[in-house]
Order: structure tokens, then sequence, then C-alpha cells
């Protein structure tokens, strides 16, 4: 599903480049959980970044769902926005003029999906995660823990492919933490739904199926686990 | 995701109501003045448009000097009458001409049997073709008879309600007097008129038929002078034919030469440019003779007006741009959630046109407010909801509401459409300084306007006091000036009346001045001199003393005869020391024999011509309507009761109408004080719509730099310290400015100084006054919200993230 070969990214300043991330060479099979770790200013959220089309690579290519992303035209990458890929992020980033239902409803609205499909999506969404009663609230009424299941919500309501997710756990106590770890989990399993997360914690890596170390910008190692 | 959209505008309205009310008053402000004007204009481009048939009427235009001001040649609307068959006969294109007298703007004394008399003005006297001329449809009577047989009249629809209560009134009497010596004439009511819905350039409350404007005028050295209007065959060229007017017109002109002591080259010698024209009747309003058309006039208006529309407009960019950090995380979300830029754009606009609309509403109310009262101060007759052209103002008012979205809500939709979602999604990501310079442009433009317009306020306010201060040349108190012509009987039973002093007629008073041209030849020079003719005691009437020689006098036989008084400036021209010379007029010889001040006759744009004054017979030929008499006390209102006693011995059917010269003089200033308040409104709103915006943005920085005045505040920044700090960002955008300013309202204010023939020399003291002011209310404003954040814990900033 996701080819990188030979990423680069460096910043120039002064005629010195800052390098970022180094001959980032990797593939991304559809159903896989990845977990890209290593230490802060390792280039980890630079390499989610390139991953969801928010960066350009300095140099190198990236294939999404073999197709060259590298230079693709904005309405294109919308696109793919629309119906590929979903974001979750540390800080939630849930839009507060809008309440938890209009949250989850907008990624719907640029996908142009119907009114009534649109209302059983959503009303899916609530009741999996148990938040219909919450439905009419605005995030600052929600704990961080039930911000990041709408953020989730939201970042499923579009049926995406993958997950991209920068430290979805970042800002939450350990029992939420784990809670949104299963989420994924589950999501990745029954729903096939290839995830790549962004996370400091080996506890959380250890949800996923492989996890990138990445420090200083090159893949140290890439170790798969073995289902327990 | 209209709705969606909609939903999030107006929750983010209410999440920032302090600074959308700030914008939407603003903008409500802005456009109410600019709708105002918007119907004023609609108003006067509206003049003669009421029928189509319209387009086929013209307004016949003779190029003379006859009743100017100033003796310099106009195209005048008053023409000599011969000029109505000159072209009904030989222009083949006009199939009807009309003649109408001139609107005196006279009240005339108009009775119904068993009614009480009232005084009705716009009562005015046409040939039988005037309705053949002008397309006025007939609600009672035939449009083709209504004037056939003399003496007839025909009203308009109000004028018939106000004198019988009823429209049946066809071949009903109405009693007329209309002049104060005339005799009564009975009219026979022949026809009632709607009132077109829109204004005319010959208006009237009713047309009389005397059957005197049919006839030719037969002396060839009488002139007569009226309003000719032409009604054309379809498609006229102008062009071609108004050459074949002039050429008939200049041919005519050369038979009058014939029998008279000039000739016609002698006529053009003088300068003089014989022309006539036709002019089509919706371009008569906005050309009228002597003065500037409302086009013109308007011009410095619709400048201040549109500036104020930009000022809250300002605001509007500077407080979104300023905000548009706080929707960041808003459109990096929606970006990778699939929303495309323009999709965005369009939300902001919509948002943006969301707090116009409001706007819009706003005005639509201040209007039903201001309406009233702005048609008060123009003497206009301007509604909104009843407008005919209502359905054209609201799409009007549908396109401002356009431009002024685009205006206010492209650039900030602009700038937040091009948040990249990598950069403010990090979490880090507060503010930037993103249309930075745009913003603190758009306040030195803001500041500019404002500073000059408190600069024009000082300008000319230092012009009027030196205009009300001005020595007019003759005493205004204690003197009314009673409309009608001197007669000596009349004058000398008033004089007996205890009180008055002096009782003069002269053709040359503030209010109703007259001028006329005359050739003399003084010492071989040869010049043309302003002539007035006045009474024994107009000089005393105005309170006006000798400079040289002596005035007029019942003492001394030739001054009825030949010997004049001359003003200042006609002595200066004869070469200074003139009185007892002599010049020669035609045959005349006359006698100089004083010298007066120049003494102000029309409002201070004019200049006072050279003027030579001359008693002609004893009771002065003052034929103009001046009837001027002084009293020996101020408290004369109970004097002038008398004089109406005796008035009314003369004329029982016509009241008396009079102005003091006081209210004269002060309506002269009208025009210009009317200006002058409404710049000083239209400044103080610009002024105040510059600090709340300017409010606004500093609230908005104060917020935004919390953290560093925080850090500041620990490093041990005292608050003084701070507030100088945050003043100092707004402090030199003032300045530059006021330096901005200075050049731009130096020229405004000679060029509005120029057209005063009297007026003061450029004031320093409104720049330097203008400058402290706004320095001064700058800082305070800044202030306020500088001092907020100075006093504020810094703890509390610091301990947040």
């Amino acid at each position: 599903m996701i080819e990188l070969k030979n990423i680069e990214k460096y910043y120039s300043s002064k005629g010195i480049k800052h390098y970022v991330l180094r001959h980032v060479t990797t593939t991304i099979k559809q159903g896989e959980f990845v977990s890209i770790m290593g230490p802060s200013g390792a280039g980890k959220s630079t390499l989610l970044n390139i991953l969801g089309m928010l960066e350009e690579p300095t140099y190198g290519t990236y294939e999404f769902m073999e197709e060259d992303v590298t230079r693709l035209n904005e309405r294109k990458r919308i696109e793919l926005y629309r119906n590929h890929i979903g974001f979750v992020f540390q800080a939630y980033h849930l839009i507060d003029e809008m309440t938890v239902y209009e949250n989850i409803e907008a990624p719907l609205l640029y996908k142009k999906v119907g009114g009534a499909e649109r209302a059983s999506r959503i009303a899916d969404l609530l009741d999996r995660f148990n938040m219909v009663a919450k439905k009419d609230l605005f995030p600052n009424q929600l704990s961080g823990g039930q911000q990041q299941l709408v953020g989730i919500a939201r970042a499923l309501a579009a049926q995406p492919s993958i997950i991209l997710a920068d430290e979805p756990t970042g800002n939450l106590q350990s029992a939420q933490a784990e809670e949104i770890m299963q989420l994924f989990q589950k999501l990745n399993k029954e729903d096939g739904i290839t995830i790549i997360q962004v996370t400091h914690s080996e506890k959380n890596a250890q949800y996923g199926s492989r996890i990138l170390n990445i420090a200083d910008g090159v893949v140290k190692d890439d170790i798969t686990l073995t289902a327990v | 995701m209209f709705k969606l959209n909609l939903k999030i505008a107006w929750r983010n309205l209410w999440k920032n109501k302090f600074y959308a009310s700030i914008n939407i008053t603003g903008l409500a402000i802005g456009l109410t003045a600019f709708v105002l004007l918007l119907l004023y204009v609609n108003y006067e481009e509206s003049y003669d448009t009421w029928s189509p048939e319209l387009k086929n009427v013209y307004q016949v235009r003779e190029f003379h000097s006859y009743s100017a001001p100033d003796n310099k040649q106009y195209w005048q609307t008053s023409n000599e009458s011969r000029i109505a068959a000159l072209l009904n006969q030989n222009i083949p294109q006009i199939t009807a001409v009309t003649k109408v007298e001139n609107d005196w703007y006279q009240n005339y004394a108009l009775t119904v049997k068993d009614r009480k008399s009232v005084m009705i003005k716009g009562i005015r006297n046409a040939d039988s073709a005037f309705f053949k001329v002008m397309p006025y449809s007939f609600l009672k009577g035939n449009e083709a008879t209504a004037l056939s047989k003399p003496n007839s009249i025909v009203l308009k629809k109000d004028l018939a309600l106000k004198l019988f209560g009823t429209e049946d009134i066809i071949g009903k009497t109405i009693s007329i007097v209309r002049w104060e010596g005339d005799d009564i004439t009975d009219f026979t009511v022949t026809g009632i008129v709607t009132e077109p819905n829109t204004p005319q350039s010959v208006s009237f409350s009713g047309i009389i038929h005397t059957g005197e404007f049919d006839k030719h005028n037969q002396n060839p050295t009488m002139h007569k002078y009226v309003e000719i209007y032409a009604r054309l065959l379809r498609n006229a060229d102008l062009n071609q034919l108004n050459a074949n007017v002039q050429k008939v017109y200049i041919n005519n002109l050369k038979t009058t030469f014939t029998n008279s002591q000039s000739s016609y080259a002698d006529y053009l010698k003088s300068g003089n440019v014989p022309n006539c024209k036709l002019l089509p009747i919706d371009e008569a309003h906005q050309n009228p003779p002597f003065v500037a058309g409302w086009i013109k006039k308007i011009k410095p208006v619709s400048l201040i007006v549109t500036f104020l529309l930009l000022i809250s407009i300002i605001n509007f960019i500077n407080l979104a741009t300023a905000q548009s950090f706080q929707r960041a995380k808003e459109v990096g979300v929606k970006k990778v959630l699939g929303s495309s830029k323009g999709l965005l754009v369009r939300q902001f606009l919509m948002e943006t046109g969301l707090q116009s609309l409001f706007a819009l509403l706003i005005c639509g109310v201040l209007i039903e407010l201001f309406l009233p009262a702005f048609n008060q101060q123009l003497g206009l007759n301007i509604s909104f909801w009843s407008n005919h052209k209502l359905f054209f103002i609201l799409l009007q008012l549908f396109g401002l509401f356009l431009i002024i979205t685009l205006l206010a809500g492209f650039y900030p939709a602009k700038v937040l459409s091009n948040y990249k979602p990598a950069t403010v999604l990090k979490g880090t990501f507060s503010n930037s300084n993103k249309g930075l310079v745009l913003r603190n442009s758009l306040i030195v433009l803001q500041f500019v306007i404002s500073v000059t317009l408190i600069i024009a306020i000082g300008a000319m306010q230092t012009q009027v006091n030196f205009m009300n201060q001005k020595d007019l040349g003759f005493d205004k108190s204690r003197v009314i000036n009673i409309s009608a012509n001197y007669d000596e009987k009349i004058a000398n039973d008033i004089r007996k009346v205890s009180g008055v002093q002096y009782v003069g007629a002269t053709t040359q008073v503030i209010g109703n001045a007259f001028a006329y041209a005359d050739k003399i030849n003084f010492q071989g020079k040869k010049l043309n001199l302003n002539m007035v003719t006045v009474t024994m005691e107009a000089f005393p009437a105005l309170g006006i003393k000798p400079l040289q020689g002596r005035l007029f006098s019942p003492l001394y036989k030739q001054d009825t005869v030949n010997t004049v008084v001359l003003n200042e400036s006609a002595a200066k021209q004869l070469g200074g020391v003139v009185v007892g010379k002599q010049f020669r007029s035609y045959e005349n010889v006359f006698q100089i024999i004083g010298v007066i001040k120049d003494y102000h006759a029309e409002s201070f744009d004019k200049s006072i011509i050279p003027t030579i004054y001359k008693v002609t017979y004893l009771g002065g030929m003052s034929a103009n309507g001046n009837l001027l008499v002084r009293f020996n006390s101020s408290h004369y209102q109970a004097i002038i009761g008398k004089i109406e006693g005796v008035w009314k011995k003369y004329y029982p059917n016509y009241p008396m109408n009079y102005q003091s010269l006081n209210d004269a003089f002060i309506h002269s200033l009208e025009d210009n004080s009317r200006f002058m308040n409404m710049i000083v409104i239209f400044s103080v709103i610009s002024v105040s719509l510059s600090l709340s915006g300017l409010f606004a943005l500093s609230t908005f920085v104060a917020k935004r730099r919390t953290k560093e005045v925080a850090v500041r505040k620990v490093l041990g920044a005292s608050n003084m310290q701070i507030v100088n700090l945050l003043n100092k960002s707004f402090l030199h955008l003032v300045i530059a400015a006021n330096l901005i300013s200075w050049p731009i309202a130096y020229i405004l204010i000679k060029k509005w100084l120029d057209g005063f023939a009297y007026r003061i020399d450029m004031p320093v003291l409104p720049f330097i006054i203008a400058t402290i002011t706004s320095l001064i209310i700058a800082v305070l404003t800044v202030s306020i919200q500088a001092r907020k954040a100075a006093i504020a814990n810094p703890v509390k900033a610091l301990k947040y993230e």
C-alpha cells in the first residue's frame, strides 16, 4: 500500500543542510499496524507528515496505492484525504465551534455522502463509541479521552483504508491510553484498517504488528512483532 | 455543508461578540451614510424621468448675461420669449413649443368662494401649448382643451384637494392675486393632473393660462424672459439640431440690431457670444445656470462617505486577520479532512457575508430613523420603502452587499485558507505575523482619513468665524426687507409709524441682489460697470456711510437726475480720487458725488463687483421687490405689526412677506454651514470608527502578547514600561499617518478656500491640534488595553500551556 524509496528531508540554512530524514526506504502493506518510535527530534513526526502528504520530501519517491504522490496536485491529494486517509492527532484537534455530531459529520460532508447515509454512519459510530448521549456537546465539554474518541470516530467516518496517528495517547492518562490502543488494535484486526502511529511508549507499540525505530533521521530497526 | 458553515459562523460571531459588534456597527454606520448618498443620487437622477415621452422634450437654453449675478454670459433657463415662435417656425423637427413663466418662488393668494385664502407657491403662467409639450396625465379635464381659453387653470391633485377637498371641481372658480398691487383675477378650473412619481425641473402646483403668453411680443426693443420647452419628433439628432438652432438664433439676432443704435458687430466686440441650444429635459436638472450642478456639489460628500465605508471595511479586515490565528486549527483540520481551499474561502466569505447582512439590516433601521432628518436638512422628499424605484434600489443594495463582503472578506479568507496543516496542527502554533504589514498600512490609512478630516474641520471653522465676524460694509441689524416694490405713498405711510427710521429700496441687498452692467465713458476710458438704482434713503437704511464726498439727499435737486455714488471697487477702477468728476453713459453725463465702502450683497464666494449707484427718478427704479425698513430699536417686532396695518390698507388681498437682513445673511451662509455640519458629523463618525477599530485591535495584540508581557514582567519590567511597549507599536503608525495627512489636508483646504472670494490664509493651528489630538486619543485607546495586560499577574500567563 505504501512504498517509500530513499526519502530524504532537509532544511538548508546558510548553506548548511540540516537533515531530518535520510535514506528512508520501506514498504507498508495493507492491514499492517506500524508504530514509529524514536527519541525527540528523530524525525518521527516528519515521516508521518510525509506519509500524510502534509509535507513534501526533498528527495525520493513515495507511492501511495501504486500512485506516485510526491508530485500530486492539490485536487488529487484532497481526493485521497476524502476517501483513504484518516488523521488522529495528539491534541485531538476537534473543531471547537462544532458539536460532537458535527465534528464526525464534517468529513462526510466533504465526501458528499447523502443525508440518510450520513445520519446512519454517524449513528453507528456514536453507538460504537458510546457517545450517543454526548452528541450535542461541544469539545470543551468533554474529557481528553472522550475528545480523542471523537477524533478517532471522525477519522473513521469516511471509512478510510489507513489511519495516521501522531502520538494519539500523548495527552491522555494511562487507562484512557490503553482504551484507545485496544480500539486501534480492534480496528486493525476486525476491519482491516492500516494504522501508522507515532509513539513514545514501548507499551503502546506492542499493540501493533511492526515497529520502525528512527534515530537522527535514519531507520535503525524494523521489527516485526508476532501476534501473542 | 452550507447549514453547518452557517452554524459555525454564528457560533464564532457569538464567541467574539465584542469584535463582531464593533465590526457590524461600524459597517452599519458606514453603510447608512453610503445608502443615504445612494438614495440621494437616485433621487437627483430621477429628475424628469416620470414619463417615457419626456425623451422627446427639450429645454431651450439661451446663452446670455441678462439677470446673471456677475454680468457674465450663462446658459440660462429664461430666454427671450420670441425664441419660442422662432424655433417653432424654423425647426421642422419641433412639433410643439411652450412658453412658461419663470418660477418666482413667490406666494400667490388663492381664494375659493366661501373659503379662506391660502398662500400657494408655484402657480405659473403658460401658453396654451403647455400640456402638448409636457406629457402630464389628466385625472379630470381634457389635455387638448384645458388651456385653450384664457383665465383657465389646471391644478395638481394635491392643490385641488387642498383648496376644494374634492376632485370634482371642473368649471369652478379660483380667485388669484399674484403680486401685491394686482387686482383679483378669476380663473376657471379646467383640469387636474396627477403628481408624477419623480421630481420635475418644471415644477408647479398649478398652471394658469392668462392668454398673455399666447401673444407674440411685438415691440422689438422690449425683452421678455420666459422658460421655453419644445417637443421634438422621435430620434432627433441633437448635434445637427443644435447647429440649426444656433443658426436660426444668430440670423434672428442680427435682424434685431437694424433699427437700434448699436450693431451686431458691437455686440460681438464687447465679448458676447451669441448662442442658443436645446437641452434634453432630463439633463436640465444637473446643469443649472449660475451654480454648480448636483453632481459637482455632491463630489466632496461622496468622497467622505466612501471613506467612511472604507474605514469600517478596514476595521473588518484588520480584526479578521488579527483574529485569524484563532481559526488556524479549524483550517488545518478541515484541510486534512478533505476540504479544498475553495471551500474554505467560501466558508469565510460566507461568515463575512453574514456580518455584512446584519450590518445591512441595522442600516435599514438607521435609514428609517435618519431619513426624515436627512430630508429636512436638504429640503428633499426621499422615501425608502415607498420609493417607486425600490426594486432598483434593493438591487443596488444587493450589489453593495456583495462588494462589501468581497472587499472585507476576501483578504482574510485568503490568509486563512492558506494556512498549512502541517504547521498549524503541530500544536505550538499560536499566531503569525501574517498580514501585519497590510494591517499596519490599513491603520495608517484610517488615521490619514481621520486626521485629514479633523484638520479640515479646524480650517473650516476658522473660515466660518472669519465670515461671521467680517465687516459686511453695511449694518445688518435692525433692518427688515419687505418683498414689495417701492411706492412713495406706502413708504411715506410706513415712515410715519413710530420706531421706523428709514424706508428705502435698492436692487442690491443681501438675499436678493440683481446685477445689470452698463457702458460708461470716463475720461476716454470705456468701461462696463454694474448699475444699481436706489432710493434716497437706501444707504441710510443699510447703515452705509460715505468714505468720500456725500450720499444722496433730497436737498440736492440734481440727485434725482444725474448724480451717482460709487463703491470703492468702482472708484479704484476709475483711478481713486473721483469725487466731483464726471463720466458719460450713452448721451447722459453723470457727476460722481461720493464713494462708499464695498458692501456684501451676496455670499462670500462671490467678490463684490464694481458698482455705480444712482437715483434716476425720485422713487428710483428699484422694481426688484426690496423694500428696506430700518428701525431705531432692536425690539421691532411690535413695529412690524403696525407696518402690516399700513400694508393691509394698500393690499388687502395680499399678506406682507418680509425677512430681516440678519436672517438673509445667515441664509447666505446656509449652504456652507450645512456642508460644515456634515463634515463635522462624518469626521466624528470616522474618528470614532477608527478608534473603535484601534481599540479592538489593541485588545487582540495585548492578548496575543500576554506571554511576552509576563516574561518581561518576570524579568523586571515596570507596568509603565509594558504600557509603553504596547503603545509604541501603534504610535509610530499614527505619527506616520499624520505626516501623510498634512500635505493632503493642505491641498484639500486650499482648494476649498479658493472657492471663497473672501478667505483666511492657510491656518497652521488646525494641523497642530489634529496631530496632538490624534496622538493623545490613540495613546489613550491603546493604553486601556495595555494597562490591563500590564497589571495582570504574570504567573497566570506563564502557567498556561
